[in-house]
């Protein structure tokens, strides 16, 4: 095939994990968009940004250098599904190839597992290389469509760790630097044949991070909720997302909420590889759609 | 009803206006906080902004403009042992729109690993370490997903560490070095017996 782009896929731990139909669609769709996805042997979790940033800094570094440590064994650079993968595998990469005395700490402890850091390789989320037009662009995402969503109103959460925050970020691509009210997954969106619908706050947090799930699962859900409150305004058949976890938080946290609550959306919550899969022709068996804990099928009603 | 954590009732004795002690000040606390989070709190000028940008704020007594003004004041008890620390969920949208270019979500982050150094730190933290040292994963695979996987024509255990559990050694040894898995499980024993 022409001029393959070729990656280490870091998966992390929600998509193989909890939607593995995310793991299968990202390999299979991209691989139609010239960008391949090879297995990163004996990683691990990234590891979570909110608790093991939390409770020392340092063992997060270090914990993140080695999964970037295989990815420069294998010299390529890696692409990742996971806006929390971002924020440990992109950010301790970028922390430690701008500070020596960072990375001078991790080496000391990566040295008694016989591992150097050297920061020879980039790390990428698969959503801004899809976007990125020289790499596969929006267009091409367009021309690989076999099966256009036409008909349907599909929402974005960006969620927060793969822009935010800007001033610590780097991306080739202007239009991902834009924090306040991005447009570009939405062009990605339209571009399966979707309308994409803007609703109020778009850019709040869906209330998982920062160990915050874990901690006070109310207040985390009533984070989440305001967010639901806002797309049922607007009316939407699903909401798309390049995170895992803010997709568990949506996806699950509908189910929690209609128990601690009392309230129930039934809104799909699909991964942009997801959707894209759907929209590549994937069948809805193929992505493991029926993991979900909100039922797809009135969402996959209109689209098959 | 179901509700979050201490609000609203405790919000208006949080915001009372107080008198401060020098004796509850501690300048150390300010100097570490910033070597920490590699940021500036000292450049604060109150203006609210993170706590307007905040998703938690609405729903509890969490004020990270109060944190941030803690660190400078150097209220180290009152910010470490305040449950409120716990409430960021990480979004950056402060440090996004802080006018002074100070990044208060860092500034959090600094005083959790200075809590956790006084066992201070919520045990779903600690059950994440726990996972990580025996299977290299925070959220496990399990036999439902793996039977999925295997539908879907991918390998039951994906090629991480699931796959590939040689590696798992090197994980604890980090681990170790920092003591993390050590304490984790003396914290949690103390906590749940
Ligand atoms: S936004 Fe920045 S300057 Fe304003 S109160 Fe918060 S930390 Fe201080
Ligand atoms: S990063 Fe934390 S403190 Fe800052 S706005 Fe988000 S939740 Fe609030």
């Amino acid at each position: 095939m022409e001029n393959m782009h070729e990656y280490a896929f870091y998966l992390g731990c929600i998509a193989p994990n909890r939607y593995p139909g995310a793991e299968a669609a990202a390999i299979r769709t991209s691989e139609k968009l010239g960008v391949k996805l090879l297995p990163l042997e004996g990683a691990s979790c990234c590891p979570a940004p909110g608790a093991f940033g939390s409770i020392d800094l340092n063992v997060w570094m270090a914990m993140a250098a080695r999964n970037l440590v295989l990815a420069e064994k294998m010299k390529k650079d890696i692409a990742l599904v996971c806006n929390g993968c971002y924020k440990s595998i992109w950010e301790v990469n970028h922390k430690l190839k701008h500070n020596d005395d960072l990375r001078d700490r991790v080496n000391e402890v990566l040295k008694e597992i016989d591992m150097e850091y050297k920061g020879t390789i980039n790390v990428y989320h698969l959503a801004e290389l899809l976007y990125n037009p020289e790499i596969c662009g929006v267009e091409k995402i367009r021309g690989s469509i076999t099966n256009p969503l036409t008909g349907t109103r599909i929402a974005v959460h960006y969620g927060c760790h793969l822009m935010k925050p800007r001033k610590d970020r780097d991306f080739s691509v202007d239009a991902v630097s834009k924090t306040e009210a991005p447009h570009w997954m939405e062009e990605m969106v339209e571009a399966l044949g979707a309308e994409a619908v803007e609703y109020r706050n778009k850019m709040q947090c869906c209330g998982a991070g920062g160990g915050v799930r874990g901690y006070d699962i109310v207040h985390s859900l009533d984070i989440t909720n305001e967010k639901l409150i806002n797309l049922k305004e607007v009316g939407v058949d699903a909401l798309t997302d390049i995170c895992p976890f803010c997709q568990l938080q949506f996806d699950r946290g509908q189910i929690e909420i209609q128990e601690k609550f009392g309230v129930s959306y039934g809104l799909p919550v699909l991964h942009y590889c997801e959707l894209l899969g759907l929209a590549q022709g994937m069948s809805p068996q193929e992505l493991a759609l029926d993991l979900h804990a909100i039922n797809c099928e009135p969402f996959l009603a209109k689209v098959l | 009803m179901v509700r979050s954590k201490g609000y609203p009732e405790a919000l208006e004795n949080k915001l009372i206006d107080r008198v401060l002690y020098d004796s509850d000040r501690s300048p150390e606390f300010t100097k570490v906080v910033e070597e920490i989070s590699r940021t500036i709190p000292h450049m604060c000028y109150q203006c609210g902004t993170c706590t307007a940008s905040c998703p938690s704020a609405p729903r509890s007594t969490y004020r990270i403009r109060k944190f941030v003004r803690r660190v400078v004041m150097g209220l180290e008890n009152e910010a470490l042992t305040d449950p409120d620390l716990w409430l960021c969920t990480t979004c950056y949208s402060c440090t996004d729109r802080c006018p002074r270019d100070i990044a208060p979500t860092d500034v959090i982050m600094a005083m959790r690993n200075l809590a956790f150094k006084r066992d201070i730190i919520p045990v779903n933290f600690l059950k994440t370490v726990q996972a990580i040292y025996t299977t290299g994963h925070g959220v496990p695979n399990n036999d439902v997903n793996r039977a999925a996987r295997k539908k879907l024509g991918l390998e039951a255990d994906p090629p991480t560490t699931h796959k590939f559990p040689q590696y798992i050694k090197g994980i604890q040894k980090i681990l170790d070095y920092y003591k993390l898995k050590a304490n984790a499980d003396r914290i949690v024993k103390e906590r749940e017996g």
